[in-house]
């Protein structure tokens, strides 16, 4: 066994013999471990060790798939035609994912202003003490916690030719106003945008409704005393204080939201046709449907290269006080 | 009783009418958001207790006529109920298959990506290794859409024997909630003194011994925190099992997307699938329900 540390542990080895010569080694790969240098690299290596198996060979796949002609009926991948870019022409030639992509862009938009003004409202009407608040909190809170799929199933069921919500607009409107939700995209999206607006209000609200309760009471209590009113007290004195928590909550879930995927799967498939198809949707359709995966490796290249230079622009700022 | 109640809390808060408006306002208000935010999961019980009959039946109701618990039991034995549900629920498989698949992931990939978390974020937060660049890099594999990872993956897993294996799919959540494990760990790890270790180095421990007898223990409570959020994300997660498992390692919510049949929805026995699997998280969540503004914002935002 090598030794590797200081002369005491090589001298020890001269002048005890066998037994003392493997206690010192032990002794010395002990001190090999406390060195702070060591320490630090044996802290980070569990991560980095799993990170590399997991990001660099795709990565490196990824761009590969990109520049050939390849989809798993051509058999092996090693030896596909070699077609350059020709793969993010067609990719930027494609009306259907530009349709995805200002899809995504709008369901996003729609879902997290709403969801930003919905948690607001109610962190709003919850900050001040009365009867019951926790419960109506815990009520409030647990959507965001259920699986996505079932969310997505319950809303489903919610709009359903035969559901509550037809249920209920026959009973106001009469029998010929219900509406056949999945059968069009926009009334389609609808019931879409409303299930993640249901999920992840509750998101919204926790953030805004925390923060809120740090806003010091002093602060409203002076611009009272000065005589401002409610929405000039929320507008100058409250809002400034909480907006750097409801910006990283508004761009988390922006971000979040950009990724929807469970939602659309389980309650219209992308359809009828593509018409509901997001950004996933469209690289899960390209590439696990109908297996044209050098094609989605393009795509994917091209989501991936825009989040990052989002996170980047968006994100980074935000976190540089952090760190 | 309510009213009773409620006239006496209004009483002794407000005195001037404009104030009872308010307060009316502010009920109905707090009532109708109760309501929005509980029906449609009332909605889903109410339909995991209706026998077929009353699944698309219109105008639908909200108690079942019929109450039957067919839904549940043919979930883990579908080969037990009779009659009108048992002939058209006989076509489907136990989840129980994929009920063990997720109960022996799930935890394996949430231990995994909690250890790596925690020691790399002590590597950032004490010495910090890898400068600013590490930590934002591994938050940065959160926000790639998964879609767009399955890709590559898929053909990295193709090669390495990985595809519709327990291994693969650990490997995947273990990685992917990385983010959360490191950054949430990160911010209670701040939470402590670092005089307290010094301390305990001037003293003459070893810095394993610092980490592991005074760090962890005072971190306790936030690991715990980190560790069931984790859990929760990897329970709930659909896009890469519904991509990387085919029969033998499906877990629960691809499972729920399996009910979808050709033979007509079994919305029954999916609703109660959906109930069933949702049972675990929304107890897990209400556990840490204080650490969850810490878990979703990364650890940004602590309470």
């Amino acid at each position: 066994m090598v030794c590797f540390h200081g002369d005491e542990g090589a001298l020890m080895i001269k002048e005890k013999g066998k037994f003392k010569r493997a206690t010192s080694s032990i002794g010395s790969i002990a001190n090999l471990l406390n060195r702070e240098s060591v320490f630090k690299i044996m802290l980070v290596t569990p991560m980095q060790l799993l990170l590399s198996f997991l990001l660099v060979p795709p990565f490196a796949i990824v761009i590969y798939l990109a520049l050939v002609n390849w989809q798993p009926i051509f058999g092996s991948w090693t030896e596909a035609p070699f077609v350059g870019v020709s793969n993010f022409v067609r990719l930027f030639s494609d009306r259907q994912f530009f349709w995805a992509l200002a899809r995504t862009v709008v369901i996003v938009a729609i879902s997290v202003s709403f969801q930003f003004i919905l948690g607001m409202a109610l962190a709003l009407l919850f900050n001040r003490e009365f009867h019951g608040k926790k419960v109506c909190v815990s009520v409030i809170l647990y959507p965001m916690m259920l699986p996505w799929v079932v969310v997505g199933f319950i809303f489903y069921l919610l709009f359903l030719d035969h559901g509550p919500v037809n249920y209920v607009i026959s009973s106001v409107f009469g029998p010929g106003a219900t509406v056949s939700w999945f059968s069009s995209s926009v009334t389609a999206l609808v019931a879409i945008i409303l299930a993640d607006i249901w999920q992840w209000t509750p998101f919204m609200f926790l953030m805004s409704y925390s923060a809120l309760g740090a806003v010091p009471k002093e602060l409203r209590e002076a611009a009272m005393t000065l005589g401002a009113n409610l929405w000039q007290i929320f507008r100058y004195v409250t809002f400034p204080t909480i907006k750097p928590v409801v910006l990283i909550a508004l761009i988390i879930r922006a971000l979040e939201c950009f990724k929807i995927f469970d939602l659309i799967f389980i309650m219209t498939r992308g359809g009828p046709g593509v018409s509901t198809e997001s950004m996933s949707l469209y690289i899960y359709r390209m590439g696990f449907r109908y297996g044209q995966l050098s094609f989605a490796a393009a795509v994917a290249i091209v989501v991936l290269v825009a989040i990052s230079l989002v996170a980047r622009i968006g994100v980074r700022p935000l976190l540089k006080e952090e760190l | 009783m309510k009213m009773l109640g409620s006239r006496r809390v209004g009483a002794s808060q407000v005195v001037r009418p404009k104030s009872t408006i308010f307060w009316i306002l502010r009920w109905a208000a707090i009532l109708a958001t109760l309501a929005f935010f509980s029906f449609p999961t009332v909605w889903l019980l109410s339909i995991s207790f209706k026998p077929p009959i009353e699944w698309m039946a219109f105008p639908p109701t909200l108690v079942p006529r019929n109450p039957t618990f067919d839904n549940y039991v043919v979930l883990f034995r579908p080969e037990l109920p009779k009659g009108t549900a048992g002939a058209m629920l006989r076509v489907t498989e136990p989840v129980t298959k994929s009920f063990v698949n997720s109960f022996i992931i799930v935890p394996v990939a949430t231990f995994i990506s909690v250890v790596c978390g925690f020691l790399a974020a002590y590597a950032v937060t004490r010495f910090r290794v890898g400068g600013a660049f590490m930590p934002f890099f591994v938050l940065t594999t959160r926000m790639f859409p998964p879609a767009a990872f399955a890709v590559p993956l898929l053909l990295y897993y193709r090669w390495l024997r990985l595809i519709d294996t327990p291994i693969g799919l650990i490997v995947i959540y273990a990685g992917f909630t990385l983010a959360f494990s490191l950054w949430m760990t990160k911010g209670f790890i701040e939470g402590v003194p670092r005089h307290v270790e010094e301390a305990a180095i001037l003293d003459g421990a070893s810095p394993w011994r610092v980490l592991f007898t005074i760090t962890l223990p005072l971190v306790k409570g936030g690991l715990a925190a980190t560790t069931l959020f984790v859990f929760i994300l990897n329970w709930t997660e659909f896009l890469y099992a519904l991509i990387f498992t085919s029969t033998r390692s499906i877990t629960v919510p691809v499972q729920l997307s399996h009910y979808v049949g050709a033979v007509g929805r079994f919305y029954g026995p999916q609703a109660a699938l959906g109930v069933v699997a949702s049972i675990p998280v929304v107890a897990l969540g209400y556990m840490i329900q204080k650490y969850l503004v810490t878990g979703f914002s990364f650890g940004l935002l602590k309470r």
